[in-house]
């Protein structure tokens, strides 16, 4: 059988052959979004965990004492940055997915290649806000229950953007040799705006909120 | 905001016949962007707030503060997510997670007396007092 001849009676047969789930929504989509769902459950057990040992540092009787709270030493204006920084992100990223359904390769790498500079910069902005409590407020993981609590929540967060910056670059490795889905793109890009949104839930009530 | 136009495209270099479901256009996504670090610029000058108006200002702050933070987590949600205009069954996927977690939480938070809290270390039960120590000689001991 000839190629046009198959494609013909694919045409037919399959007319939506990407989509042959009951819902209408392929599988990839429909994953990521209960994984995203479980997602909500898993930080907010941790912000939680937080509220609730934030005004308690060091005084639990049996536990290191470090009796200063990690709120103490918050650098708001650096903060804010980085929090603008991974919300730009989040347009780069919808840029790209755009990009991809016009079929243009060239701005799609543009746009993935930004998103994953700004992810980068962001964990670098993490970093030193970690490095900083640690050596020159003496406050680690293992200082108080509030320091374990609040490094335990940023750094789940800081995690999933490094997973996030891989499936990233993963996504502009692949633009390079086969033929890419847009839906790969669009589910990546569900990802990493769910870290943002867990990023705009963080920055306000760990970060603004007194 | 235009309404979603699901298609066949069948001529795209990128991946024919796969389903394309349309959202905001790049010019659209800017402006979603701009109003976000607007809203984001209005979260972070609360930091501010005490020195600039020369008063305690928590109690003005604080709901802001979270309604700003549910506008920005529904702007997201909705539009660089696309759940606005995705399948209804994405919408109940995500809002059962969120639901959900927004209700345990919220008990457990509650037995833990988080919205009375002292910020003592007995979450607002301090401990009775221990019982004297049995003294054999003491008088009525």
């Amino acid at each position: 059988m000839s190629d046009l001849a198959y494609e013909s009676l694919e045409d037919v047969e399959f007319p939506d052959d990407i989509h042959t789930t009951s819902t209408g929504i392929s599988n990839e989509k429909l994953g990521m979004w209960v994984y995203l769902a479980s997602d909500c459950l898993l930080f907010g057990g941790m912000i939680s965990t937080y509220l609730i040992y934030k005004n308690r540092p060091g005084e639990i009787a049996g536990l290191s004492g470090n009796t200063h709270k990690v709120s103490e030493y918050f650098d708001i204006p650096f903060t804010s940055m980085t929090s603008f920084i991974l919300l730009m992100s989040s347009l780069t990223m919808v840029l790209a997915v755009n990009s991809v359904i016009r079929g243009d390769l060239t701005r799609l790498r543009l746009w993935l290649t930004s998103t994953a500079v700004l992810g980068g910069l962001f964990l670098g902005g993490q970093i030193y806000e970690f490095t900083n409590f640690v050596v020159n407020d003496g406050l680690g993981f293992t200082s108080n229950v509030a320091s374990s609590a609040f490094f335990a929540l940023t750094g789940l967060h800081g995690v999933h953007v490094v997973v996030g910056v891989i499936m990233l670059l993963s996504m502009l490795a692949i633009s390079f040799g086969t033929r890419i889905r847009a839906e790969a793109v669009e589910v990546v890009g569900l990802y990493w705006h769910f870290v943002d949104i867990v990023w705009v839930l963080i920055f306000t009530i760990v970060y603004l909120i007194p | 905001m235009s309404a979603a136009v699901t298609e066949l495209d069948d001529d795209s270099p990128v991946n024919p016949g796969e389903h394309h479901t349309h959202g905001p256009t790049d010019g659209q996504y800017f402006k979603i962007f701009f109003l976000l670090v607007g809203l984001t610029a209005l979260e972070v000058s609360t930091y501010w707030w005490d020195d600039i108006f020369n008063a305690d200002t928590k109690k003005i702050a604080v709901p802001v503060l979270l309604t700003l933070m549910v506008i920005k987590f529904f702007l997201v949600a909705l539009y660089f997510m696309h759940l606005k205009f995705d399948s209804p069954l994405l919408k109940r996927t995500f809002y059962a997670g969120m639901i959900i977690a927004i209700l345990v939480y919220g008990a457990a938070l509650t037995v833990m007396n988080f919205w009375s809290d002292s910020g003592t270390t007995h979450f607002n039960n301090p401990p009775i007092d221990p019982p004297a120590p049995f003294c054999a000689d003491c008088p009525g001991g």
